[in-house]
């Protein structure tokens, strides 16, 4: 609840106007049978003029209670509202603030479910609260008050209904929550199933498992089928039971008034009125154990929210050091690596020094901690040991503008964002001219297939940029990697998807186009890097290797290896 | 009109297997109905006898005659009837409980056994995620409205008609006053709701903006950091965001204030009967003890009169829904499904070989993606598909064990058209590994054994072993019971693709198709694969979609593929002579010094 209190605080004009107009809401609700009574008694009274006065008072409430609803559902929808969008743009914000790692550890989708679920959840939570909160115990309070006072020597029959009911409600929803658990549980099994059938719906019917996808699916299916009968006979016994409970009270209620009639005959005008109080006092306890299961799914989603927003980003930049420019050289000294939780270093005591303008080639298996150690150069993550400079400046000491300036990151994962290739490479540099993005396409072999298209830069990037092949968004990548030019670019694995002609082609623009420039490139490939001024060769964390592609074949019999075992992969044939 | 049609059919097909239980519970609901509207009369008769009771009491004349008889028997009435109808209500839920719960099971196993026999055009034509929305969203929505909104319609309808009817019968005028206002409430009801649903598609429109921006956004979130761009994407979130608090706003307004407008509504209505019904009494134009009785009656009455119109424009959304996913779900019933072709040769090995005569095929008749192909491999040799992407490559795999026929020309196997084999025979006999390895989720052994799942442990393992995963699974802490998916895995691609490969090698088909992966995976792992595929082509008649030279120089004949042609065959040496496509396609890929 706490996350919520500046925001709620920030709208209290309209919560004092919600909260007013529950209140009105909830007394004309109340107050109608006390009216209906008094309307009793001047009938038997044969007072025309209390009649029409009353009845006059009836309508005027009636109305009240309307423009009451609307106003109540006006500032609570307000409140909702503000207060959702004011805690989901602090959540976006404070996202935006977060390091690979912080991200790593709620993972992307999780986050995107509590920008958009949990936020409805709470949204939800919120309106709910407005308009039932006060309005629930104001309405059972005051049932239960008016109707002693109507009645008052059969208060007993309240507090007997009240009993019942409760433990009517207690016994089903304590249950019910279970159960609804379960049968989201079930019912996403159920449309995974679905989903993996039809994603792979040619190996099922390569294996010709048609049928036995189908039992499959009947299975979960058939486990969802049982949990709902189970909760469909619940509610079934429910709400009869709740009719019972309330018409046999009524009945009861009636019937010892009648018993009694002759010492209080003003209960006469009465019981249409009490009847109306249980009524009331038995919706208010029913609508507030509803609320309180909706609530929970809110409390829920609002502890996950507090998470987030209770997170520390890994990485704070020094803010006061001014952007400027830096040299590209680059130093490791003494660096290890750990993921957070991991118990092993990724990177062991890693020590070089790359001079300015380099082309330096990282190799190693897959886990070897290629992409680790291109992480740390761009500060993504933080050394758990040891020092890494650039230009001769330590990394914590650099403000963030600067190092993006300084250092490009083409990640391995093409990822594009809908809007067209422009607003793609201008992410790179945001005021990039026409010749700079010409310049950056042309480099990054993505002039060939841009220039095809009419509209040229303005073409549309779709959604998951689904209108360009695997190849065609790593050349945009590094277009919009290239395009600022850095002093420091690292290309992880970005050409893979490339056909060996058009990497080429890209390192040999790199290399006239971007000759100052630091280049770190990782390739699974050594053909890839085979001409770098530097290679870097990585096993297991450690660094066994470096230098020129010559030297390493004479001195290192891992890199010797990994270049054996490739040649034999084509063939032979080299 | 006939998509209302089509979504009536649909309820029809699922619910008809219940219409004797169904015509018990609108029965049931008739009883329970017709009991919960006489028992108001009965307490306005209550009323009656007991204002009559305290009258007599009161005049010393008749103070000794008076009896509180009919009183009770007025109470006993009333109790009567509400045990009626708590019982036939109970009675009825319990069985709607079953019904839906019994036909939602068979609609959603109907929905998926039609998909299973499905043709592979309709995936192809279709997003898995629109597939998916018939389950998550269509029969999402059937299953609500059914538990809902469908039976309680029924009980509405019955219970409005019995109003209605006991009103007038009992007092025409006070019945007057108590509809009077239903137009005008009706009205209003769908003025709102019709303004509720535009601000609402409005809400949604504007949220499914934001959650795009969202997804898109923090799934790129690595990029953001990598390029600084944290603020800008703030900044345009904060655009979104802001546009979806105006739309929300009038939506939940809308919405929301339905439900206490017609509340608001009732309780002025009830005022205007109970204000009416005083001064119809008061007036002496009726009696004032049958006048008292027939004022509470009518409060109850006014309030079960307009539950039914509060329900069912609440109800209108959700019925909207069930219908559109009705229609959807019925239109994807009457979808073609696969010719299995069952008294059809059965195959049941590849003896000679398999040929493509003269093939012509498109995708749609617009367009043909293969003009007239010849390929033919003999038992035991091996085909390696070489060509640029779009070629026809995969095209050609399709055709082969029919997830495609041709338009044109023949797919023989052993001399005899694919068409007049029993669909599941020839299927059993091709096997095929796709570029992509598909898990399901379940445990390892499930995978391995997802094409013969009777296989023994021994089988699998072997398989296993020939697909060089064995010594992997062996390492993981529950071996062959670890739980993988498409996912979430703890599994490479590279491994994934062997896990595939074991699959394929467990059911030991005659003949293969082999899509192989092009993407990177370590050398360890890739050498692995290697192995595995050589496990896997060895003696078997295969197509390879190859893209490692490797496979391509071991092939007996290599076809290469251009815009639908073949446009050079013949072995590794020979290609290179000819100095043609396949050439330049070798030089490209040996970067090598």
């Amino acid at each position: 609840m706490g996350i919520l209190k500046p925001y709620l605080k920030n709208n209290y004009l309209s919560i004092i106007g919600a909260v007013i107009s529950v209140i009105v809401l909830a007394g004309s609700t109340l107050w109608q049978p006390k009216l209906l009574q008094t309307i009793m008694k001047a009938i038997i009274a044969n007072n025309r003029t209390e009649v029409y006065d009353y009845g006059v008072q009836l309508i005027v409430l009636a109305l009240i209670g309307i423009v009451a609803g609307i106003t109540s559902t006006f500032f609570s929808a307000k409140v909702a509202q503000a207060v959702t969008t004011d805690l989901r743009a602090e959540l976006y914000d404070k996202i935006q603030e977060f390091s690979f790692g912080n991200i790593e550890k709620f993972s992307t989708g999780s986050l995107v479910v509590r920008l958009i679920n949990d936020m409805n959840q709470i949204l939800n939570l919120v309106m709910t609260m407005l308009t039932q909160i006060l309005r629930i115990p104001l309405l059972f309070v005051g049932a239960f008050v008016l109707g002693i006072i109507t009645v008052p020597r059969l208060w007993w029959i309240e507090i007997l209904m009240i009993g019942l009911i409760l433990l009517l409600t207690g016994a089903v929803f304590s249950h019910m929550g279970n159960l609804f658990a379960k049968f989201q549980k079930w019912l996403d099994k159920m449309n995974t199933v679905a989903k993996e059938s039809m994603q792979g719906i040619r190996v099922v019917k390569s294996f010709n498992q048609e049928e036995n996808e189908a039992k499959k699916f009947a299975t979960t299916a058939g486990e969802l089928k049982n949990l709902n009968l189970t909760i469909g006979y619940l509610f079934s016994l429910l709400i009869p039971a709740f009719m019972l409970i309330s018409n046999l009270m009524i009945l009861l209620a009636v019937y010892l008034i009648g018993a009694k009639i002759t010492s209080h005959p003003n209960d006469l005008a009465a019981i249409a009125s009490f009847i109306s109080y249980l009524m009331q006092l038995m919706f208010a306890i029913i609508i507030g154990a509803m609320t309180m299961t909706m609530a929970s799914r809110g409390m829920i989603s609002m502890n996950r929210v507090k998470e987030v927003l209770e997170t520390k980003p890994d990485i704070e930049f020094s803010d006061s050091s001014v952007e400027d420019t830096l040299a590209s050289n680059i130093e490791f000294e003494n660096v290890s690596f750990a993921y957070p939780n991991a118990s092993e270093d990724s990177l062991k005591n890693i020590s070089f020094e790359i001079e300015a303008g380099n082309f330096v080639g990282i190799v190693g298996s897959t886990g070897s901690g290629k992409t680790t150690l291109a992480q740390l150069i761009a500060r993504l993550y933080d050394p758990t040991k040891g020092d890494i400079k650039i230009g001769g400046k330590k990394l914590q000491t650099i403000a963030a503008s600067t190092l993006r300036k300084t250092v490009s990151f083409v990640l391995q994962k093409a990822i594009l964002f809908s809007g067209t290739i422009e607003d793609n490479l201008k992410q790179g540099k945001s005021d990039a001219t026409n010749e700079e993005m010409e310049w950056a396409l042309d480099v990054a072999q993505a002039k060939e297939f841009v220039d095809k298209y009419d509209d040229g830069v303005k073409h549309r990037v779709e959604e998951r940029s689904a209108n360009f092949s695997g190849g065609q968004k790593q050349r945009l990548s590094i277009a919009r990697g290239i395009i600022g030019k850095p002093k420091i670019l690292i290309l992880d694995d970005s050409t893979s998807a490339l056909d060996a002609k058009s990497e080429k082609l890209v390192q040999q623009a790199l290399e006239s186009e971007m000759k100052t420039t630091t280049v770190f490139m990782i390739a699974e490939k050594i053909s890839s890097v085979i001409k770098a001024d530097t290679i870097l060769v990585l096993d297991d964390g450690e660094l066994v290797g470096m230098g020129t592609h010559k030297e390493l074949l004479e001195n290192s019999p891992i890199y010797r290896e990994i270049y054996a075992a490739q040649l034999s992969r084509i063939g032979g044939q080299a | 009109m006939k998509d209302f049609k089509l979504s009536i059919a649909y309820f029809k097909h699922y619910l008809k297997p219940y219409w004797k239980g169904l015509i018990f519970v609108v029965g049931l609901t008739i009883i329970s109905t017709w009991a919960q509207i006489k028992a108001p009369v009965y307490l306005g008769k209550a009323m009656t006898s007991l204002s009559k009771y305290l009258v007599a009491y009161m005049n010393p004349a008749t103070h000794q005659s008076a009896s509180l008889a009919n009183f009770h028997n007025a109470l006993w009435m009333i109790l009567g009837f509400y045990l009626l109808s708590v019982f036939t209500m109970l009675i009825s839920s319990l069985l709607i409980s079953r019904i839906n719960a019994l036909s939602t099971n068979k609609m959603q196993r109907g929905l998926f056994g039609k998909l299973q026999k499905m043709t592979i055009s309709y995936f192809d034509r279709h997003q898995d995620g629109k597939i998916l929305s018939l389950f998550t969203s269509d029969l999402d929505n059937i299953f609500n409205a059914m538990n809902q909104a469908i039976f309680e319609l029924i009980s509405q309808v019955v219970l409005y008609i019995g109003v209605i009817w006991m009103m007038f019968s009992l007092n025409v005028k006070l019945a007057l006053a108590t509809v009077a206002s239903t137009p005008f409430v009706i009205l209003i009801a769908f003025f709102i709701i019709r303004k509720a649903r535009y601000y609402i598609d409005n809400q949604q429109d504007e949220i499914s903006k934001l959650n795009g921006y969202v997804n898109e956004q923090i799934n790129g979130e690595k990029i953001i950091i990598t390029n600084g761009l944290q603020k800008k994407s703030v900044e345009n979130f904060k655009v979104l965001n802001e546009r979806v608090r105006k739309s929300t706003f009038k939506g939940q307004l809308y919405s929301g204030m339905l439900f206490p407008l017609m509340q608001g509504l009732s309780l002025l209505n009830l005022a205007i009967v109970i204000a009416y019904g005083s001064w119809m009494v008061i007036n002496g134009d009726v009696g004032k003890a049958v006048g008292l009785g027939l004022v509470v009656t009518f409060v109850q009455y006014s309030q079960q009169y307009f539950q039914p119109i509060t329900q069912i424009t609440s109800m209108y959304s959700m019925l909207q829904l069930a219908l559109t996913g009705a229609k959807r779900l019925s239109t994807v019933l009457k979808q073609p499904e696969e010719q299995v072709n069952k008294d059809g040769r059965k195959l049941l090995e590849v003896n000679e070989g398999v040929e493509l005569k003269n093939v012509h095929f498109g995708y749609n008749s617009e367009k043909e993606i293969l003009h007239g192909i010849d390929i033919s491999v003999k038992k035991g040799k091996m085909i390696a598909l070489v060509g640029p992407t779009g070629s026809g490559k995969t095209t050609v795999m399709n055709l082969l064990n029919r997830f495609y026929d041709v338009t044109n020309g023949e797919v023989l196997f052993d001399g005899t058209d694919v068409r007049d084999f029993e669909l599941h025979s020839l299927r059993k006999n091709v096997g095929i590994v796709l570029q992509d390895s598909v898990l399901f989720s379940g445990t390892i052994a499930d995978n391995i054994k997802f094409g013969l799942p009777e296989a023994t442990e021994a089988q699998m393992i072997a398989a296993a072993k020939q697909a060089h995963i064995h010594d992997y699974i062996e390492s993981l802490p529950d071996k062959y019971e670890t739980k993988v998916d498409d996912e979430n895995s703890i599994l490479s691609v590279g491994q994934k693709q062997l896990l595939s490969i074991a699959r394929t090698l467990l059911t030991d088909p005659s003949f293969l198709i082999l899509d192989e992966a092009t993407s990177n995976v370590d050398m360890v792992t890739e050498e692995k694969i290697k192995k595995a595929m050589d496990n896997v082509i060895a003696g078997r008649t295969s197509f390879v979609i190859a893209h490692r030279l490797k496979t391509i120089v071991e092939a007996d004949e290599i076809i290469v593929l251009k815009d639908g042609v073949v446009i050079e065959r013949g072995n590794h040496q020979k290609l290179l002579k000819d100095k043609g496509f396949y050439y330049n396609l070798y030089v490209n890929q040996m970067v090598f010094e």
